[in-house]
């Protein structure tokens, strides 16, 4: 990088030494203003969004999933809103959960925090909030991810032994597996789906540990996104990546997934081929994905144009310098 | 030996809780257990290697037997008695992986205690001889101090079988609950969202001085980054889509050059195998190096 | 002034404290980055116990006596052996015994290295089998995949059991890319062999577009944390919280 001062570089050297001040200005003018303006921006969601999706609207109405949420504040843009989307999606459908973390201790906190305003904005718009033990428990964290994975997959009940938790009528503390939550589920398989939600490998080491024992969708940030894309579709069922995953399933929720073509013959299960799956229409699906999402065009584009103004002042120089 | 029955019987391992025998028998184990300790302390340097050998042997060969074990199916637990040895052994086996689960996590728990001790020494010890900086480590002592206070005094109140469930309203909430908010969501969780964040401008200011095309892979690089950058822009993927496929049908061979479509191709037929090539590299040295854990056989291992 | 403005008033303060480093290393940074470090240790210090030890450890041990009808657990002596076990850890702080705190992690190590003989194969083995894919034809007219639109189950099925020229040349792209980046990682050494040079020539390339799409996705999330936090500062705090507006 050139030290000679301003007014004696060449435009190409000029191009090179935007100073650090106005770039970290402009970002945070490009990350904050487009936020007052509600921006529509067509979106076609990715098929292992549309997958997940699918998956989780396919779970019958009144059972339980099990849910590993290892995400804390330092990825809130991301995972935050997958988590919230996905409570919507389960508390719309009276669909119990388990939650566990297996690695940070911050978790369980975190998953509270956010259920709590997940149920403010259920009561905000007069529906009934999901209640700790009736409808969802927290079964604590488990430090080291491995041998707790390993656990759960050998057996559900024995890998959280002696948790307790008050039920939602009060009373002395009680098993969690005598809550209307977790009774009758002993085994993995006696769940119909594992949601792992994460910004961390614990990712892979619940495919490697759950291999084949229970269906497992997840929902990673977008640093997890390349290296998760490997296990679906075999292994991971449906997968949300990052921001535009979220935007993918508000979107979804918006307008539900609807390729079935009427003109083929209708399958076994008398469905035309292609995927039908409802959304929720009328109720509020656009969370926060819907206001970052069109902030986030506006991120890139300054970090494309920076990058070619680099490169261009780089030809510049040296078009300059051989002169 | 089972610690998983409902209401487990009787046996050498458990006493009825609050009882004589097992406040006994707590400090008979604690003691036995320092003595332990005590008896390492004083082994002789050479020692000291097979000892961590000799244990990390064992507890990996837990798992290895539970794969190799002949695996009892269909096997209801608590009814069924083992027929033979083998077996026996496999009933063994499966009783004993929450056991050695649970045993795992408690030791790694007891582990994260070392980085909180590691900043209390430091930052103890900044304080008491006023080094440099000392007041701000002054801060966070009292910062974290606050926080156990806050934070044990919240889970404390929820611990009320009568007032927890009402709790779960923040209406209901007392000025412990509230001081434990503010700590946690309020600060601690912004602050962790914000330092992470930083990262972005560092992205940008470093993508901005150094990604120069000077070589073909930086100029690949540079090229599928723009790509898959604009294929998680909506907007461009659109306005792509509409110049090239102005029909929108799916059907139309121009389709095949959407946004949309190039980039599920690069993705699924290049970064997908390149990711994967990446992986099994890695796979191959986490098994390798698994074995060598296992077996003790990296080169500095239980040397002081 | 609300609760939860007086929170987000908080939160705004220490998140715009910890972004005074992006101008230069100040006091204000440093008192925030001291406050996040010690509540972020306390905070540790409480969720081991709560939300760990308490119940895996403490309770099975000292057992719990029966209360309003739920029968009381017996206390399992055993489980003290964990303390001393889990206190040698603390050793690695001692000059001249550190190799004590091997022994907690040699547990936990080897516990990691015995399961990598199975989550291997659980991990890898699906992708090794996605891995093998067809790269020969098996229909040339068409070449590129027809349009099952409209069409009745059992002609889409013939349709789709084809392996067509556009999927078989995919599917080769495939191959090649993974077997030459495999080549670039596992071939450290010299190469005489002209081919296998230019194999591990074009794994490298090839790789790029790898790094390429990891670098656009890492963009993605650390853009979006930005955002977020803008989002936080600017419409939660400023806009709804101090200003009441929606």
């Amino acid at each position: 990088m050139s030290t000679k001062p301003r007014s004696e570089m060449s435009l190409g050297e000029k191009m090179q030494s935007v100073p650090k001040p106005i770039l970290y200005l402009v970002l945070v003018l490009l990350t904050s203003l487009p936020l007052f303006k509600e921006l529509n921006v067509p979106n076609k969601p990715n098929e292992a969004s549309e997958d997940f999706y699918a998956t989780v609207m396919a779970v019958p109405e009144g059972s339980t999933i099990l849910i590993q949420s290892d995400w804390t504040g330092s990825t809130r843009g991301e995972s935050g809103g997958e988590f919230e989307s996905l409570m919507r999606i389960l508390m719309r459908r009276k669909i119990k959960f388990a939650v566990y973390a297996a690695g940070d201790p911050q978790a369980p906190q975190v998953v509270k925090d956010s259920i709590s305003r997940v149920n403010d904005e259920r009561k905000l718009s007069g529906q009934p909030g999901y209640k700790q033990w009736d409808d969802w428990i927290s079964l604590g964290n488990l430090p080291n991810a491995e041998a707790a994975n390993q656990a759960i997959a050998n057996n559900v009940q024995t890998a959280f032994p002696g948790r307790k938790a008050i039920p939602s009528t009060g009373g002395s503390p009680q098993d969690v597996f005598d809550s209307p939550v977790l009774k009758g589920h002993t085994k993995l398989s006696d769940f119909p789906l594992l949601v792992v939600v994460t910004a961390s490998n614990t990712a892979t080491i619940a495919i490697e540990r759950y291999a084949g024992k229970v269906k497992m969708a997840q929902m990673v940030t977008g640093v997890m996104g390349p290296e998760t894309l490997n296990y679906y579709p075999k292994q991971v069922v449906g997968l949300v990546v990052g921001l535009k995953g979220v935007y993918d399933i508000e979107t979804l929720m918006e307008g539900g997934i609807n390729t079935a073509d009427p003109h083929t013959i209708k399958d076994d299960n008398g469905k035309f081929q292609g995927k039908s799956v409802e959304g929720f229409p009328g109720e509020l699906n656009k969370g926060k994905a819907t206001r970052y999402y069109p902030t986030l065009h506006f991120a890139f584009a300054l970090l494309i144009i920076a990058v070619l103004i680099g490169n261009i002042g780089m030809f510049l120089a040296k078009k300059e310098a051989g002169k | 030996m089972n610690f998983f029955l409902d209401i487990p019987p009787a046996t050498f391992w458990n006493n009825p809780s609050g009882s004589n025998a097992l406040m006994i028998r707590l400090a008979l184990a604690l003691l036995i257990g320092i003595a332990a300790i005590f008896v390492l302390l004083k082994a002789p340097t050479n020692y000291r290697r097979p000892i961590v050998g000799v244990v990390t042997f064992l507890s990996g060969a837990f798992y290895v037997m539970l794969y190799l074990w002949p695996v009892a199916i269909s096997r209801n637990k608590g009814i069924d008695a083992p027929r033979n040895p083998v077996e026996g052994v496999a009933f063994w086996l499966d009783d004993a992986v929450p056991v050695v689960a649970n045993f795992t996590s408690i030791v790694t728990a007891f582990l994260l205690g070392l980085g909180v001790y590691s900043l209390l020494r430091v930052h103890g010890r900044k304080v008491m001889r006023k080094e440099t900086d000392w007041v701000f480590s002054v801060v966070l002592l009292s910062s974290m101090v606050l926080m156990v206070f806050a934070g044990y005094g919240d889970w404390y109140s929820r611990l009320d079988p009568i007032k927890a469930p009402a709790l779960e309203l923040r209406e209901n909430w007392g000025p412990i609950n509230y001081l434990r908010d503010v700590l946690f969501e309020g600060m601690l969780q912004q602050m962790d969202a914000a330092m992470f964040s930083l990262i972005a401008f560092y992205i940008l200011s470093a993508a901005y001085r150094a990604f120069r095309v000077r070589t073909i892979e930086a100029t690949i690089l540079l090229a599928a980054a723009f790509i898959v950058m604009f294929s998680f822009m909506g907007s461009v993927e659109a306005a792509w889509g509409h110049m090239v496929n102005p029909s929108g049908n799916i059907d139309n061979f121009s389709n095949n050059f959407t946004l949309t479509e190039v980039a599920k191709w690069i993705r699924g037929s290049i970064q997908k195998p390149a990711i994967r090539g990446i992986d099994f590299g890695v796979g191959i040295g986490a098994l390798a190096m698994g074995l060598r854990l296992w077996l003790s056989l990296d080169r500095t291992g239980g040397k002081s | 002034m609300k609760y939860e403005t007086i929170r987000l008033i908080f939160g705004a303060l220490a998140t715009v404290g910890l972004y005074s480093v992006l101008y230069r290393e100040n006091k204000m940074y440093r008192f925030f980055e001291h406050v996040f470090l010690g509540l972020a240790s306390g905070y540790t210090l409480v969720a081991v116990w709560t939300e760990t030890l308490k119940q895996s450890w403490w309770d099975p041990m000292v057992g719990t006596q029966t209360e309003n009808g739920v029968p009381g657990q017996p206390g399992f002596w055993a489980y003290m052996f964990l303390l001393p076990i889990g206190l040698m850890g603390y050793f690695v702080f001692s000059k001249k015994n550190n190799w004590l705190s091997r022994i907690p992690i040699g547990i936990i190590l080897g516990l990691w290295s015995g399961q990598q003989l199975q989550v291997w194969w659980n991990r890898y083995g699906p992708q090794l089998d996605d891995s093998l894919r067809p790269i020969i034809p098996t229909s040339f007219n068409p070449m590129f995949v027809p349009s099952t639109k409209g069409l009745p189950k059992i002609e889409v099925d013939a349709i789709k059991a084809h392996v067509y020229v556009s999927t078989a040349v995919s599917n080769i792209i495939f191959v090649i890319t993974l077997l030459s980046v495999l080549s670039y990682f596992l071939f450290s050494f010299e190469l005489k062999a002209k081919f296998m040079q230019k194999t591990t020539l074009l794994g490298r390339w090839l790789l790029m577009i790898g790094f390429g799409a990891i670098f656009g996705s890492t963009v993605m999330m650390r853009f979006t944390l930005l955002i977020d936090r803008m989002y936080f500062i600017w419409v939660e705090t400023v806009w709804q919280g101090i200003l009441g507006q929606k």
